[in-house]
């Protein structure tokens, strides 16, 4: 069918429709409907807020017109027709609202229905009954619906599968739920369906494409993308400090900067304040209050850790524009346009351009207008990295998001969904899971392990044993027939994303939010925590909830929750390379562009001085003594996960040659060694401790992969079932089921350490916590490159970051605060 | 520091005296009480797997008859008159694992089994007749020494008591700022409590007061990782280290 987009009903009813709103199709909008009526699938490449979900939604509606050109204004009831998947639970209300708008304007009968955590049963039910025409539903519903009995009744009249923020998703394991439910759906219509992606530009946008489509490829060749090439500007500014600190260290100067922030405030009608951690989030919260006491009430905290409730009311005061600020972390990344906002501040690293992008992105909405971001430093040294910034956005050098491969917890998962709802055959399924991105290099023999371990619990045929999960049926359908185990089962689905959190909520009852377990475990009762914005005192833990009251001391321990510590990206540690590069061109006289780095130049003239400015292609070791003892320092500017392995394979490499323990400590711009005796690093061995030679090897002897190990396996045997949490009100029951992590994290690797799972978590660990191709290509560049040593008779600027760190284990931080004044007082 | 000992007699049990009687302390999570010929334990939590696994949690179900096979060894090694078990011998009610452990018992008629009960020790009193167990549901005095379960609900010991429930464990600092918890035996001033036997048990951490003594069970330094370059996924993986390189006993090690 060789039609004309504008030539059809459709489009027709649309453009009108646009028109009596005074709007006009943008070009991108235009070509993405062009392919739904053609029925192609493809990926939609749009920023946040510049008409993304109506390049797809009214898509969707042209086509429906053009189907129905008499009636389809009075056609309701017509099934399933657009499932969107979306990650964000927040973003389907507004979305939905949206989409009725349109429907309401247009005067169709179309229902927009949502399906996520909040949604109750009687709508579920309702939906049952009555399937809407849209759907709005997270990765994890999507399962739950799979879930359900005859769910390909469902799916019947499905015509497109659109994912919106699919850039989010990928590089998750809520995105291999995707591709799984995508895998089962086009296997049940055989093709018959487009899938549509939408994503924010990242470095791997054909690949995004590639991943999400996988399930189309053996059916439908021609796939499209469409670019919406909508240049919004972005003005990033760098907030200076009145005096440059010559020996910097990290988390200090943030909050000594903060009356530079109040004058920002008042310029802008509501500003989102981004900081990396939760924890320094609450501090910024309090200190915001203290300094502009008559803020109260119009600003907010909004972190994943406070309640949902709260959450959703600080986004909605955002949108009527209550609110002058809101401290928030990576958990207003996502989502709704918030048109109120003029101004985004960074605090700290963003540790990658293409988060950086995102968060500017948040401000500034109406046409025509820059999006303004303020980078606000926690060290002095962290100015390059807006100078870093400012060069990557310019080259467009966006990170690049991997997908997963391989992941059996998943698959274990999905494939109890499958056998509670319609049941599966192993031998259709397998060509199913094949087809998708993830699984397609699934062998034959891990796919019956996958099958053995949820019929047999992996164990082989034993008298005594009773396990009892997936059964087989005489005429091979695997199937979960215990309505307990399904009941449990259904509970499970959705538990992706968490860590091991605790409720928290008062004695008396009141609901405050959630909070990692890992942190609750190190507190005794008395001790006194925020969380929130509130001090609380920790009582005891009960049934999964950790019980508090109301505390009115001055002190409380800021809780370090383990997300936030994101590493430094590629990109921009090679941007933080080149900009070193300009600095120490600098020093022999050359100008540099950006303001950042000139401000440095006392610090970069005392490294100089003390120690070396390394160039490009450099990598500068510095070995000092002090009366701690003999210290290494290296700055690949790798970020952090990439320093700690390295750490350990130097400290490896060195030990084989000579007998000597180390402490290490690491940061995104290096890490170092200390020991109680010299280090025997020079020119003579320093190539082939840098060497890429037998490196995986060495990793495995070097480090404790094991305890690494230990740490996945957390998130995987709750993903794969096996850990129990219990069904709600029932906590007494079931208590003999209950089993920690790392309990069977130990009983599996002392029993069973072939077992699928423990095998994911320790490829886990090379893929992601050692990023073993990220250190490999380090160790590659460096050979290529000079190592130049340097012996300094005191700490440099470089260094100084570092050497608090390794402080700061064991010293709380007031006396922290004291010690690095001293320091800094004996180096002057 | 690190504390990673390991000696060639690692699986040496460790003489230690109080109240003038004479004790072995075994690695493999038990005590041998020489003056009455009695091997004391606790925590034994047998059919745990059992119930996991009825469950549709796939737990190796070998831990267990693991389990089972260390209690015999320890048997035969110290030939003990009588088992004294403070509690929680049962991880919960019936099962199929149950039925094995009957069969284990009637191969051991010889040696008496002495019951302390625990809060997960529920099955009828006609079953441990059966399985010819006596039972003491609070505490049983005997010789030099008293025996309960639980610590906390037994204040007015007359007499140095042996007791289980927490599964204690202490918190030992290791290279790299890591540290992890390893299960002890713990000896206060008027009470001692076991580590738990069973291998399917967690730990909980316990800070010994000055002037106490604990052992606590370090595992055997692992072998030289074997590693298997599988080229899946986009790495090779690292192979976890092999069954037999971790199931050997540990050492004891003491912190005063």
């Amino acid at each position: 069918m060789n039609m004309l987009l504008q030539d059809t009903n459709g489009y027709k009813v649309i453009s009108d429709w646009l028109s009596a709103e005074g709007r006009r199709p943008f070009a991108f909008q235009e070509e993405t409907w062009t392919h739904i009526i053609k029925e192609r699938s493809g990926l939609v490449n749009a920023p946040t807020g510049c008409g993304k979900t109506f390049s797809v939604f009214l898509g969707a509606l042209i086509d429906f017109i053009d189907r129905h050109p008499e009636d389809y204004k009075t056609k309701g009831g017509n099934g399933l027709q657009l499932l969107w998947v979306s990650p964000l639970r927040a973003l389907a209300k507004d979305i939905g609202r949206a989409m009725e708008e349109v429907i309401g304007q247009l005067g169709m009968r179309w229902q927009i229905g949502i399906r996520n955590g909040d949604t109750d049963m009687s709508e579920r039910q309702k939906q049952k009954r009555r399937m809407p025409e849209v759907l709005i539903i997270t990765p994890e519903s999507l399962h739950l619906l799979l879930a359900q009995k005859a769910y390909p009744e469902v799916f019947r009249s499905l015509r497109i599968i659109a994912v919106d923020e699919w850039h989010e998703l990928l590089g998750s394991k809520r995105g291999v739920q995707v591709e799984l439910a995508i895998s089962r759906i086009i296997g049940l219509k055989e093709g018959k369906c487009s899938i549509i992606g939408i994503s924010a530009t990242i470095g791997n946008l054909d690949q995004a494409r590639e991943v999400l489509l996988a399930p189309l490829r053996s059916i439908n060749a021609e796939f499209f993308t469409v670019r919406a090439n909508i240049h919004k500007p972005i003005d990033v500014e760098s907030i200076l400090p009145e005096e440059i600190e010559k020996y910097p260290w990290a988390g200090h100067l943030g909050l000594k900067l903060i009356h530079r922030v109040t004058p920002i405030l008042e310029h802008s009608r509501t500003t989102l304040i981004f900081i990396n951690t939760r924890g320094m989030a609450e501090r910024w919260y309090q200190s915001l209050l203290d300094v502009n006491p008559d803020l109260a009430g119009a600003i907010a905290l909004h972190h994943g850790s406070v309640d949902m409730a709260l959450r959703n009311w600080v986004e909605e005061a955002l949108h009527e524009g209550k609110l002058k600020a809101v401290v928030s972390t990576a958990s207003l990344d996502l989502g709704v346009d918030f048109r109120p906002v003029e101004t985004v501040v960074q605090v700290g690293s963003p540790k990658g351009v293409a988060r950086f992008l995102q968060r500017a992105g948040r401000s500034g909405h109406q046409p025509g207008e820059v999006s303004k971001i303020f980078f606000l430093p926690t060290h002095s040294l962290e100015l390059m990295e807006a100078a870093a910034l400012k060069s990557a956005m310019d080259m467009g050098l966006i990170e690049s998001r991997e997908p997963m491969l391989l992941c059996f917890d998943v698959l274990i998962q999905y494939l109890g969904t499958l056998a509670i709802s319609e049941g599966f055959y192993p031998a259709q399924l397998f060509t199913e899971l094949r087809s998708t991105y993830c699984y397609a290099d699934m062998t034959e023999d891990e796919w019956n392990e996958i099958l053995h371990f949820i019929t047999a619990g992996g164990a082989a045929l034993h008298q005594y044993d009773e396990f009892k999960k997936v059964e087989v049926m005489p005429d091979g359908l695997f199937k979960i027939n215990s309505r307990r185990i399904a009941m449990r089962h259904r509970l499970h689905i959705g538990t992706i994303v968490s860590d091991a959190m605790l409720k928290v909520r008062f004695v008396t009852g009141g609901y405050i939010g959630v909070i990692e377990e890992y942190f609750i475990s190190r507190l005794s009762p008395g001790d006194v925590f925020t969380l929130a914005g509130r001090n609380l005192e920790f009582v005891m833990i009960k049934d999964m909830t950790a019980l508090v009251r109301k505390s009115s001391a001055k002190k409380a321990i800021v809780p370090s929750w383990n997300g936030g510590r994101m590493p430094l990206s590629a990109n921009l540690g090679m941007m933080l390379r080149k900009k070193l590069d300009e600095a120490a061109e600098m020093l022999h006289g050359g100008i540099p562009r950006d303001i950042e780095l000139q401000v440095l130049h006392p610090l970069f003239e005392l490294q100089s001085a003390l120690s070396y400015m390394p160039r490009e292609n450099e990598l500068l070791i510095e070995q000092i003594e002090t009366k701690d003892g003999y210290h290494l320092f290296a700055y690949p500017f790798e970020g952090r996960l990439v320093h700690e392995a390295m750490a350990a394979l130097l400290a490896y490499r060195i030990s084989r040659h000579t007998p000597i323990s180390f402490s290490f400590a690491m940061n995104d711009y290096g890490f170092e060694l200390l020991s109680d005796q010299p280090i025997p690093v020079d020119d003579s061995n320093v190539y082939e401790l840098f060497s890429p030679d037998d490196l995986t090897a060495d990793i495995q002897r070097s480090v404790n992969s094991a305890e690494m190990a230990r740490r996945k396996f957390r998130d995987i045997a709750v993903i794969g079932g096996l850990i129990f949490q219990g069904y709600p009100g029932e906590h007494k029951k079931t208590r003999h089921l209950q089993s920690s992590a790392s309990l069977l994290f130990n009983v599996f690797s002392e029993y069973d350490p072939d077992n699928l799972l423990i095998r994911q978590a320790y490829n886990e660990v090379m893929d992601q916590q050692m990023e073993e191709v990220r250190l490999r290509n380090m160790l590659e560049r460096i050979q290529k490159g000079q190592i130049v040593l340097r012996w300094p008779q005191k700490l440099t600027p470089f260094c100084f970051p570092l050497k608090v760190d390794s402080m700061r284990e064991d010293l709380s931080s007031e006396k922290l605060e004291d010690r690095v004044r001293k320091m800094q007082a004996q180096l002057r | 520091m690190i504390l990673y000992i390991c000696s060639p007699h690692m699986q040496a049990p460790f003489s230690y005296r109080i109240r003038e009687q004479q004790l072995w302390l075994s690695p493999e999570r038990c005590i041998f009480w020489e003056e009455e010929k009695a091997l004391i334990l606790s925590d034994l939590h047998f059919g745990k797997t059992g119930h996991f696994r009825k469950s549709g949690i796939a737990v190796p179900p070998s831990v267990y008859k693991e389990d089972l096979h260390r209690l015999l060894a320890q048997i035969q090694y110290f030939q003990p008159r009588q088992l004294l078990i403070v509690g929680d011998l049962f991880h919960s009610r019936e099962n199929n694992e149950l039925d094995l452990f009957r069969r284990w018992r009637d191969d051991l008629s010889g040696v008496d089994v002495r019951l302390i009960k625990g809060n997960h020790d529920i099955l009828e009193e006609d079953w441990y007749k059966d399985a010819g167990i006596e039972v003491h549901k609070e505490h049983l005095e005997q010789g030099a020494f008293g025996f309960i379960h639980d610590i906390t609900e037994y204040t007015h010991c007359s007499s140095y008591c042996f007791s289980g429930h927490i599964h204690p464990g202490i918190w030992i600092s290791g290279m790299g700022r890591q540290s992890l918890r390893f299960p002890c035996f713990y000896f206060g001033e008027t009470y001692a409590v076991l580590p738990a036997f069973s291998r399917f048990t967690g730990t909980a951490a316990i800070d010994p007061p000055p002037g106490s003594n604990v052992f606590v069970i370090l595992p055997p330094e692992p072998e030289e990782k074997t590693h298997i370059p599988r080229g899946r996924g986009r790495t090779a993986s690292i192979a976890p280290p092999s069954a037999a390189s971790r199931r050997r006993a540990g050492t004891i090690l003491q912190i005063q």
